[in-house]
């Protein structure tokens, strides 16, 4: 068991055709569960105490009868739009100030303090004062996702269109292109994988905000969820509810890594970040 | 160049014109319980001069301290374990990609269940939100090292321990860096959210620092000035954690520092 032999192995596994190794991931996937769930379980019997650590066959029992029921899904819905929303508005805002910055550097001068002074400040520390702006509601968590996802999706931008290849910019201007379609024709195309990943990150950023706000301050969504059932002490739906939100932060994150490979191609392909 | 003042003072201009801005429209037409900067500076007075302040911040950062401790002791070498053998690695990963996308705040009903709404819950999420971006750029490091040093090593007759102290952790030095600094950033968020969060769950009477603070100042005693003022200085410590790891990894390891 030295280096070299865990080297060649991962070699081989990575020249191995790709079916072969996803069915090897999958199996080794299902045999560290297998062991995780039996821990889980002898655990709990071992403490014999449901309340702080119920079995693993009773928190899917729990999301099994909240997936009947359809309540799982109403959570898991509401938390989803609310991050919709808030993803559109803050692209909206983000972009285009990006692009602003990224194109003109007095224009950066002016703005960028500003964002460097409020990025420090994260949306959490934004939650007493926004509850007491907007109350408890779809307003708040809402305002807390827009601010998170805004930081990253401004500074990706900022750096796509910064890292815009200057020759083609010039080879467009000397050919007398008008600028709005060196902006849509040349930049924007440069500009976006930098501007995907930038997405990817605010989405990740806003999933962990929309829990905490919803956790304070929101009368429905999967962080309500989790903090209503613990004040009933359902430890076996507040675990569901757990793993409700770390399913849905994979998928959303799943979803926006295959949209930035559907809309920008193009990108160089990065090993996992 | 020599436009620095020039430039500072451009860059200050927005934020001068902003605060003016929110003065003006708070004197103006703004409801009587707004927060205005002339208050807000008042109440930050108020804050670090009764001690207040200063004492609830300290607690936050060393629950940060904490937590970010606990994170490391168990991410570097798992990472380092994971990052340098295939086998740990195929049994572990699964687990780790699983509650990655848990976010740590997610966790904290479970915390407190079960460590109660003091320093340990806030320390246990604080170690679980840094522990993820630790690990990950662990044995992110621990696999690029150069395929040619770790044949080398092995022609040398180098034993495992050997290798993994002189060739494999240097190598993965940087990534791990990266991956502490994400980590305190990602701490930091998360101490805020977890004191809030206990202090809006566990009545006013929980756990103080910082983030428990402002929820006092929200529910309880209806002072948006003070409230302010704490986010200004969540704002200054997370800037001042990053500098000081940033400051850190470039004193332990002079050779990355760009």
């Amino acid at each position: 068991m030295a280096f070299t032999e865990d080297t060649v192995v991962r070699t081989v596994r990575t020249a191995a055709t790709r079916p072969a190794r996803r069915a090897g991931t999958a199996l080794s996937f299902v045999r560290t569960m297998l062991v995780f769930a039996v821990a889980w379980e002898l655990l709990s019997t071992w403490t014999a105490n449901p309340t702080l650590l119920p079995s693993p066959v009773a928190v899917l029992e729990a999301l099994r009868e909240l997936a009947l029921d359809g309540e799982l899904f109403r959570h898991a819905g509401v938390s989803l739009s609310r991050m919709v929303v808030s993803l559109a508005i803050a692209a909206g805002l983000a972009v285009p100030l990006g692009f602003a910055m990224g194109f003109s550097g007095s224009f950066d001068r002016i703005v960028d303090p500003t964002i460097e002074l409020l990025r420090p400040i994260s949306g959490i520390a934004w939650i007493p004062l926004a509850l007491f702006l907007f109350g408890i509601g779809n307003a708040l968590p809402v305002f807390i996702m827009t601010y998170a996802a805004f930081f990253p999706i401004l500074l990706g931008t900022v750096a796509g269109v910064r890292g815009t290849d200057a020759r083609l910019v010039d080879a467009a201007r000397t050919m007398g292109v008008p600028l709005s379609t060196i902006v849509i024709r040349v930049v924007a195309p440069a500009a976006l994988p930098s501007l995907m990943v930038a997405l990817r990150l605010g989405i990740a950023t806003a999933w962990t905000a929309v829990v905490a706000a919803e956790l304070i301050g929101a009368p429905s969504g999967v962080g309500y969820a989790v903090e209503w059932y613990r004040e009933l002490l359902m430890t076996p739906q507040v675990m569901a509810f757990i793993a409700t939100i770390g399913f849905l932060g994979y998928l959303t994150d799943r979803a926006a890594r295959s949209l930035s490979e559907r809309w920008s191609p193009w990108a160089p392909k990065r090993s996992e970040a | 160049m020599n436009a620095r003042p020039f430039d500072f003072a451009r860059g200050a201009l927005l934020p001068i014109a902003l605060v003016t801005l929110w003065q003006a429209w708070v004197m103006l037409a703004g409801p009587s319980r707004a927060p205005v900067p002339t208050r807000v500076a008042l109440a930050a007075w108020d804050l670090v001069a009764s001690n207040e302040l200063p004492m609830a911040l300290l607690q936050s950062v060393g629950r940060v301290f904490g937590g970010f401790a606990v994170a490391a002791a168990l991410a570097v070498p798992l990472g380092l374990a994971m990052g340098t053998s295939a086998r740990v690695e195929r049994a572990l990963d699964p687990l780790v990609e699983s509650f990655r996308p848990i976010a740590a705040i997610a966790i904290l009903p479970l915390a407190i269940l079960w460590l109660g709404t003091g320093t340990a819950a806030a320390v246990a999420i604080v170690a679980y939100a840094a522990f993820f971006p630790i690990v990950i750029n662990t044995v992110a490091g621990a696999q690029r090292v150069p395929a040619t040093l770790l044949r080398a090593a092995a022609t040398m007759g180098l034993g495992r321990a050997a290798t993994l102290r002189t060739v494999v952790i240097p190598s993965a030095l940087p990534s791990i860096g990266t991956g502490l600094r994400i980590g305190m950033g990602v701490a930091w968020t998360a101490i805020v959210a977890a004191e809030l969060a206990v202090g809006a769950k566990a009545g006013g009477g929980g756990s103080g620092g910082v983030g428990q603070m402002m929820f006092v100042y929200y529910a309880y005693s209806i002072e948006l000035n003070r409230i302010v003022v704490c986010m200004i200085a969540v704002g200054l410590v997370a800037f001042a954690l990053d500098r000081l790891i940033r400051g850190a990894l470039a004193f332990a390891m002079p050779w990355t520092a760009r």
